[in-house]
């Protein structure tokens, strides 16, 4: 039943999702063999990339950073108080069970059983004390453009739209499975995604809550339903919406298949509750979505 | 393979191929197809990064130095943030504590959890601080929104 398909390689044990016809498998090209180690001469190859000397180098610490800033020297104190509990103790999440042995069906039956009343497990929350305070770990942004199923020029300008916003170079998406309706082919590009840390995170985020979503008419804010349960956070923002981006915005006529795109908050926080309270302090607006009835 | 022109036969029908201008690696493109390869040239790595800076041995050992200590700037004051939240943490543990065996109603108010499903959200005028003060540097006649 699983579609993923695991080739073994000594280069490689993810999963490899690009099509492709060859049976063999050229091992011997794939090896990357470190010739730094074995030759004198590549010793500029060991330099780490931190150190100046190597031709990796990038300096990262060139500016305050503001929003690092704020937390360290208000939100963390402020969220200590907030979360604090007086004799709480760790609530185990829910995990995957055992099968049991009452049934012979169940026998061999291949993984655990889901756990009870959930599809997912969750984590244990732990209680907050002055080493666990919630802080934000990465931003995942996530474009799937499904024009450049039929047309694969489309995907270059979804990764360049990304690569201008976020100064970082994205990854391509590739398709998983294959969805005849969709035309959805797998190992076909469908868009592209970056992850942002440290000082890019907190850059992007003083742009999208200082310049992008205040100029949002339409945007009430990211609904309080949102959640993976387990403290991250996530919203999208439509093809019109990032033309406020101030990369693209004084430079429309040069990006002009814009691609919507989804923005995941990854925190460290074990519950969505928490996450939502941390993302409220670096000044993002939430909503309680109106429910339709009827 | 083929000479400069072929006869194949298929189906009972006979194709002829004949050689034209060549029209497709001349370097000529359209102008759309040029935007793309312009933005692609965009994302690619080549030519972008900067010429590898050549330090002599000196001013190798006075980045090194400048680095140390600025390394070590940074873990101390780290260390004093951390330190802080602790001593925070132990007294705020204490005054529960004490609260605790003193007054129980009052402990109970203070301790109350939050509801599961109402999220704390901190208020929106909030804002991180910038170089310059705010044109509205406090709002004395806060409200906050419902």
């Amino acid at each position: 039943m699983n579609s993923r398909h695991f080739i073994r390689q000594f280069s490689q044990t993810t999963t490899n999702l690009k099509t492709g016809y060859s049976t063999v498998l050229p091992v011997h090209h794939l090896v990357k063999v470190e010739k730094a180690k074995l030759k004198p001469c590549y010793s500029e190859v060991v330099i780490p990339s931190d150190d100046i000397r190597s031709n990796k180098f990038k300096p990262t610490e060139i500016d305050q950073d503001r929003v690092q800033d704020h937390y360290y020297n208000t939100l963390e104190s402020d969220l200590l108080l907030k979360f604090y509990e007086h004799d709480s103790k760790t609530i185990p999440g829910l995990k995957k069970r055992e099968w049991g042995t009452d049934s012979p069906f169940k026998v061999f039956r291949k993984g655990k059983r889901k756990p009870k009343g959930s599809a997912i497990e969750t984590q244990d929350i732990i209680p907050i004390n002055y080493q666990n305070i919630p802080k934000l770990n990465s931003i995942v942004i996530n474009s799937y453009n499904k024009n450049a199923l039929e047309r694969p020029w489309m995907n270059i300008c979804t990764r360049l739209q990304l690569a201008t916003i976020t100064n970082k170079k994205p990854k391509i998406l590739y398709n998983k499975s294959n969805i005849l309706p969709w035309k959805v082919r797998r190992g076909k590009e469908c868009g592209a995604k970056v992850e942002l840390f440290d000082r890019e995170m907190n850059q992007f985020i003083t742009t999208l809550t200082e310049i992008v979503l205040p100029r949002l008419r339409a945007f009430e804010g990211i609904k309080l339903t949102s959640g993976d349960t387990n403290g991250n956070i996530t919203f999208g923002l439509n093809a019109d919406d990032i033309l406020l981006f101030p990369e693209i915005e004084n430079f429309q006529e040069l990006y002009p298949n814009l691609n919507g795109m989804d923005i995941t908050f990854k925190t460290s926080a074990r519950t969505d509750q928490q996450a939502k309270t941390l993302l409220s302090s670096y000044g993002f607006p939430f909503y309680k979505p109106v429910k339709n009835s009827g | 393979m083929f000479s400069k022109s072929t006869i194949l036969n298929t189906n009972n029908t006979f194709k002829v191929l004949v050689r034209y201008k060549r029209t497709k690696g001349s370097g000529e493109v359209n102008a759309a197809t040029q935007k793309i390869v312009n933005q692609l040239s965009v994302l690619s790595a080549s030519r972008k990064q900067p010429k590898l800076l050549n330090l002599c041995n000196e001013d190798l050992i006075k980045h090194k130095t400048i680095m140390n200590a600025w390394n070590l700037f940074k873990s101390k004051k780290n260390l004093k943030r951390e330190e802080q939240l602790r001593k925070q943490y132990e007294s705020m543990k204490n005054a529960m504590e004490d609260l605790k065996n003193t007054n129980k109603h009052l402990y109970k108010l203070a301790n109350s959890k939050p509801n599961k499903k109402e999220v704390d959200l901190f208020p929106i005028e909030m804002r991180i601080p910038t170089d310059y003060p705010p044109t509205i540097p406090w709002i004395y006649s806060y409200k906050p929104r419902k």
